[in-house]
């Protein structure tokens, strides 16, 4: 009966240590990744990196800190806030990197990157542990090599120690420390809007107003920025300029047909994302979609969609316009602007 | 009834204990082990490295452009070997944050002698003719995510942060044609006249992407079979000639000097299957 019983206990650990997704008997889950009923399969590689609070905690910790920059004066979190979804504030439409240098780009929100299969405006990166490599290296961002950071963090008085709990590692390596900012990073599910309630029938309502906005979004504006993220993830001209000074995503596929195209963003949160587009345009998000009104300029890659016969763009009187914000307002998620688990503690 | 029970409960833990380990024991594995030699040769004189910036130039193209080499390096993986008779071995594959981990792949370094030796162990027994391997780090070592050792920039990878991937083969030297004038940035310099191919690319997830895709997969014939036995260790001394590269892709070092981007490095990606070639092959 003894060997019963410990054969028994041992399906138990082996049941609880593989299966992640069984949440029963997990007393605190938030440090446990949950899909939302309503959201896809995640893409990122749980099996390689599972997500612990020691892990999560130092992954917080590590994207807080702005010994990670070169001269110290540039954190994750310099131009990733929480209160606009992890996405720069509106001040910095470019981002300000080591040396006060500008950026080139907007920098997106880091919601539900658990979710994609590409990161960044040209989608450049296919995986989310090689993505704070590129604001870590950047000369125009963090600009300090992987190697100066792995040296810094080792001669640390708290970090090898946090490592070493996290990860059970005795010397700290690159790619321990892009784990523990993943398991930060795919943690930031924003799933709780008040239309992600509506959806899920949590007993949250749409205004009327809002109803027709999201009868009108799905009429007009589905075609890219499809399903549950608000995007098809595709990329596509939307007609800024007939000029590219950025290149979009003919620099990654180095392609002419790709010149000047971007990802469509996700729409979560967009109404505290200003200012829009890559290359921070529109202050506003009546700005953006009058662009798309009456604002689309012709180009050779601009997208088919917005090419139609009589007139360039998606035909929207200001009404249908400011109906579709009322709706886009919706998506704005303030339990997780608000949660606790993402914001700075000198505490670990 | 008790005897029924342990049974059961063991079957399950064993059955729970399988789906969890990623490690499978393969019935067919053996004990014996080959060497694969990759001795790198520009023409017909093995490869001699000169510092960056050197003018003394020991090699010079089919079209007569002089020039030395530095830095030569690439990965290699996935590597396989036949037999006439069935016999077969694959490497085994693993990405893995934890440094001993990795598996499979390999940094060659004409630098460092010893990266030149892969030792293959585990080999059934029995005759092999054939060698196959792939050039690069194709899509299931990216798409692992963060790894370590050889695979971690931080320690010496070549890694392409933009887009994001590893540099497969990156050649570095100096030529008399190359129009590189000297830089000074933070922490680096670049030699006047140096040259600097890098070539990488992995991506072509989609059929309708315009990606080019630079991982190569080169397969050799050994010439004869070899036998793997755990008293038999035969060694490949396969030979990588850079002279093929830079001709077959007809190198002009006044046009090409600075390669790293994918579709640049596509013409000398082309030429790698045509640049190794057996030498021999010991018993």
């Amino acid at each position: 009966m003894w060997a019963g019983k410990s054969v028994w206990l041992a399906c138990l650990f082996f049941l609880f240590s593989c299966q992640s997704d069984d949440l029963e008997g997990i007393a605190d889950k938030s440090y446990v990744f949950v899909k939302p009923p309503n959201f896809p399969e995640p893409t990122y590689t749980f099996d390689n990196n599972p997500i612990t609070e020691k892990g999560f905690k130092l992954g917080r910790k590590l994207f807080f800190d702005p010994l990670l920059s070169r001269d110290g004066s540039v954190s994750c979190n310099s131009c990733h806030i929480q209160a606009t979804a992890f996405a720069d504030g509106q001040q910095h439409p470019m981002s300000i990197g080591v040396d006060n240098q500008q950026g080139i780009r907007n920098a997106p929100s880091l919601t539900n990157l658990a979710f994609m299969r590409e990161f960044f405006w040209d989608g450049g990166v296919t995986h989310l542990d090689f993505v704070p490599t590129n604001a870590l290296e950047n000369e125009l961002e963090m600009d300090e090599s992987l190697g100066n950071i792995v040296d810094k963090l080792n001669q640390h008085t708290e970090y090898p120690a946090l490592f070493k709990e996290a990860f059970s590692i005795d010397t700290i390596t690159s790619p321990y420390m892009l784990h523990a900012f993943s398991q930060f990073l795919v943690m930031m599910v924003s799933a709780n809007s008040k239309y992600d309630k509506y959806m899920r029938n949590e007993g949250e309502e749409l205004t009327n107003e809002e109803l027709e906005g999201l009868r009108l979004f799905e009429e007009k504006c589905t075609a890219c920025h499809d399903g549950t993220l608000f995007s098809d993830f595709s990329y596509r001209n939307n007609g800024l300029s007939a000029t590219f000074s950025d290149e979009g995503r003919a620099r990654i596929t180095e392609h002419p047909a790709d010149q000047g195209k971007f990802r469509v963003p996700s729409l979560r949160n967009v109404a505290r994302t200003a200012p829009y587009m890559h290359s921070a345009r529109f202050q506003t998000l009546e700005q953006a979609l009058q662009h798309y009104a009456i604002g689309v300029v012709d180009s050779p890659t601009l997208d088919p969609l917005l090419k139609n016969e009589r007139q360039r763009g998606i035909p929207m009187t200001e009404e249908e316009q400011s109906k579709i914000i009322s709706f886009l307002r919706t998506l704005n998620d303030y339990e997780f602007v608000a949660d606790q688990r993402f914001m700075n503690t000198s505490n670990p | 009834m008790k005897i029924f029970k342990y049974i059961l409960f063991s079957t399950l833990a064993v059955s729970l204990f399988s789906t969890c380990d990623d490690e499978k024991i393969d019935p067919e594995a053996g004990n014996g082990s080959f060497v694969v030699e990759f001795d790198n040769y520009v023409g017909s004189t093995d490869m001699q490295l000169d510092p960056a910036g050197s003018t003394d130039f020991r090699y010079a193209t089919a079209s007569g452009q002089q020039f030395n080499v530095s830095t030569f390096r690439y990965y290699i993986s996935n590597i396989k070997l036949e037999g006439p008779d069935g016999a077969m071995f694959e490497d085994e594959m693993n990405v893995s944050a934890n440094a001993d981990e990795v598996a499979g792949y390999y940094l060659v370094q004409e630098s460092e002698a010893s990266s030149q030796y892969i030792t293959l162990d585990n080999i059934p027994e029995g005759n092999y003719d054939k060698v196959t391997f792939t050039l690069g780090i194709a899509e299931e070592g990216v798409q692992q995510g963060a790894a370590g050792g050889i695979l971690d920039p931080a320690e010496g990878a070549w890694f392409w942060n933009w887009n994001a991937g590893y540099i497969s083969l990156g050649m570095e030297g100096t030529a008399a044609d190359s129009p590189q004038q000297k830089v000074e940035g933070d922490g680096f310099i670049i030699e006047p006249k140096t040259f600097s191919l890098h070539v990488g690319g992995w991506k072509d997830v989609d059929p309708d992407d315009n990606f080019v895709n630079n991982i190569k997969t080169v397969t050799l014939d050994l010439g004869s079979a070899v036998t793997v036995s755990d008293k038999l260790k035969p060694e490949a001394h396969i030979v990588f000639d850079m002279l093929k590269i830079l001709d077959g892709a007809s190198v002009d070092f006044s046009q090409t000097y600075a390669v790293h981007a994918p579709r640049l490095g596509a013409p000398l990606a082309e030429e790698i299957p045509n640049a190794f070639i057996v030498d021999h092959v010991h018993q």
